[in-house]
């Protein structure tokens, strides 16, 4: 356990990767949203999808995490359960500060008025619904999930090459067309939509960890055998 | 200075050899270490070690617990009277076989290297 | 002496190829072993399967009497950094350097800002953007400074000049002298490493060709040189393992030692002996071994499996 802590710690050594990086991405796209919501006139709430930059960072860090580090991991004599759990682990961590970070630009949103401009970059109306709380975990567990998926999504290209990535993406894909045929067969859109606007930031937040969960998993199964 | 071909070991302990024969390293002195040895000739000490061995069972070097590896008393006559041996078979050998195609008969050899120390012994002499 | 680690009837298979071909291997706790073969020969793949970083097909290995899969109590006593390690994007030297003082447990941090100083590797460049001499470099001190009980070196002088090569050398032996362990060298540039190694092992094509004592294999073969029907009548009955031939003069390398009775001879015969050295020797049988893979041409009582003709 200790030396699974040890490869947490390790994730930290460089920090740019787990800290500066996802920051930096957040101010700049912050700063340049605000920005443009300033130039717009519009008297309403503005919204951009700048957020979106700093989350779908983790989706590029899970991958790097595993194409860069793990090789890296191997040479230092590591077992691959060690490294899988303290790199989880240092995602975590960079994901709390990224919800952290999320709550506290909500509050100072609301406080300012959108930034004095009506801009909401943080404040998304149906997240915060249910309160701070779910919001942060919403946008945290969002951000490891992606983690996840492309850690699980490079262990998959290291281990069966292009090829085996590619099948995988084209079974999700297939999964996902035979679904969407399915709704439009009952012509239940209306149901899933209702269903989903149910749900709630909360509820999807916990849709997401049992994903995160389960994309571990089988992310776990596929280093187990995996070679640098 | 190491040459290819021969077993390491034995180069190491020759060469400790020559210079106990040539008077270099003396009776009853401190012998390089296996470390020491290992590091000049940049060789694994773990040769060196084989080498230093074979000299201690040889009774060229002795070991004193405590303080490390003397050339024994008596080695350097010993190591000229084994050499004296091997010198026949090292050069007398090859000599009377470059004469024979030369066409030097055994007492044209002699007459040869006679005049050969004579000179040099002068040149010494001359030098000195 | 204690067997570190054991190896028996290994082999790995990729589609048809046959990286490693039934090999069995013991090596033992503080000796300095010599991996030696051509590209593709088996070396790195054999020295991955040790470390867990890749999996047998079939067979064994053993490191300190365990698997080495998943076991972090044996794997941090050991080190390998393979030949074109890839290291954390972005990452400065140091940072490789801190990362590996976390995980291995002798990590010597003096020994590595030696090291540094030594091959003068530049700190404040990223890794990604190192020299293939200082990317080496990165990889042989913390191979140096882990101070693992074993240690694998895998080609570690690629890119390396002579003179950071010799350091490397030099230290190994300075420090191996010190903290004795087990480290295994693979090489090609096996002259250079000859004096250094305690033992021999020669793998081709998935086999070990050779598995001796260095000393004992030295002086093992021997080149004679002269007029071709002389040498021709004093080879006849010998194992021949190479031929060349100049005009009416002919090189013969030979495996056996020589007697005394045998320089008569060749004295006598007006032949002349070159020695060979041990690169010669690896590069003469594995030759060999190449031409003639059917039983009865094995050079030396290696344990390998020779079976029909591959």
């Amino acid at each position: 356990m200790n030396r699974t802590l040890s490869v947490m710690r390790m994730q930290f050594v460089n920090k740019y990767t787990f800290v500066w990086l996802p920051l930096i991405i957040l101010g700049a796209s912050l700063a340049l949203s605000v920005l443009i919501f300033a130039m717009i006139p519009y008297d309403g709430g503005k919204y951009g999808g700048g957020s979106q930059a700093p989350i779908w960072y983790f989706f590029a860090l899970g991958i790097t995490s595993l194409s860069y580090t793990f090789p890296f991991s191997q040479a230092l004599s590591l077992t691959r359960r060690e490294f899988f759990f303290g790199t989880m682990l240092a995602a975590g961590v960079t994901a709390l500060i990224l919800a952290v970070a999320f709550v506290l630009g909500g509050a100072i949103e609301v406080a300012t008025g959108g930034w004095g401009v009506n801009g909401y970059f943080f404040y998304l109306d149906w997240v915060w619904q249910s309160g701070w709380l779910v919001a942060g975990l919403f946008f945290g567990i969002l951000s490891l999930m992606l983690f996840v998926i492309g850690f699980w999504g490079a262990t998959l290209y290291r281990r069966f090459g292009a090829l085996g990535l590619t099948l995988t993406l084209v079974a999700f894909g297939v999964v996902l067309v035979i679904a969407m045929f399915l709704v439009q067969q009952l012509d239940a859109w209306g149901t899933v939509f209702e269903w989903f606007a149910a749900l709630g930031a909360g509820g999807l937040a916990l849709g997401m960890a049992g994903a995160t969960v389960v994309f571990g998993v089988v992310a776990w199964a596929t280093l187990r055998r995996a070679t640098p | 200075m190491i040459e290819e071909g021969r077993a390491l070991f034995l180069q190491i302990a020759e060469s400790v050899e020559d210079s106990i024969v040539d008077g270099s390293l003396a009776e009853d002195t401190r012998a390089p270490s296996t470390n020491e040895l290992a590091a000049f000739y940049r060789i694994n000490p773990a040769t060196a070690a084989k080498g230093v061995n074979m000299l201690v069972d040889k009774g060229v070097l002795v070991k004193r617990r405590g303080i490390g590896m003397f050339v024994a008393p008596g080695a350097r006559e010993q190591l000229r009277t084994e050499r004296r041996t091997a010198f026949a078979d090292r050069f007398i050998q090859p000599l009377l076989a470059e004469a024979r195609t030369l066409g030097l008969s055994p007492d044209d050899l002699a007459r040869l290297v006679r005049e050969r120390a004579a000179a040099s012994d002068t040149l010494e002499g001359n030098a000195r | 002496m204690t067997a570190v680690i054991e190896v028996s009837h290994l082999t790995k298979r990729y589609k048809e190829t046959l990286a490693l071909d039934d090999v069995d291997l013991t090596l033992e706790q503080n000796t300095i072993y010599g991996l030696l073969g051509r590209n593709g020969a088996g070396k790195t793949t054999l020295m991955s399967i040790l470390t867990a970083q890749n999996f047998a097909t079939s067979g064994t290995a053993h490191v300190f009497g365990e698997e080495p899969y998943e076991n972090a109590r044996v794997l941090q006593r050991i080190c390998f950094v393979r030949e074109s390690q890839r290291y954390p994007e972005d990452a400065l030297p140091r940072h490789a350097f801190h990362m590996a003082s976390l995980f291995f447990p002798n990590w010597s941090q003096e020994l590595a800002d030696e090291l540094i100083v030594q091959f003068q590797l530049p700190l404040k460049t990223r890794i990604k953007k190192l020299s293939r001499g200082q990317l080496s470099a990165v990889g042989v001190i913390i191979g140096l400074a882990s101070r693992a009980e074993i240690t694998f070196f895998d080609e570690p002088y690629l890119g390396l000049d002579a003179v950071a090569r010799q350091i490397f050398y030099d230290r190994l032996i300075q420090d191996y002298t010190e903290h004795p362990r087990t480290v295994i060298l693979s090489s090609h540039l096996i002259d250079e490493v000859a004096n250094l190694i305690e033992r021999v092992i020669v793998i081709d094509q998935g086999r070990i060709l050779l598995d001796e004592e260095t000393d004992a294999v030295r002086g093992r073969a021997s080149t004679v040189v002269g007029d071709a029907t002389a040498v021709e009548a004093f080879v006849a009955g010998r194992e021949v393992i190479h031929r060349e031939s100049l005009g009416r003069v002919a090189s013969v390398t030979v495996l056996g030692e020589l007697d005394a009775a045998d320089h008569a001879r060749l004295a006598a015969a007006g032949l002349e002996l070159a020695p060979v050295s041990l690169q010669q020797l690896v590069v003469r049988l594995t030759q060999h071994s190449a031409a003639a893979p059917a039983a009865g041409s094995q050079a030396t009582p290696a344990p390998t499996s020779e079976g029909a003709g591959r």
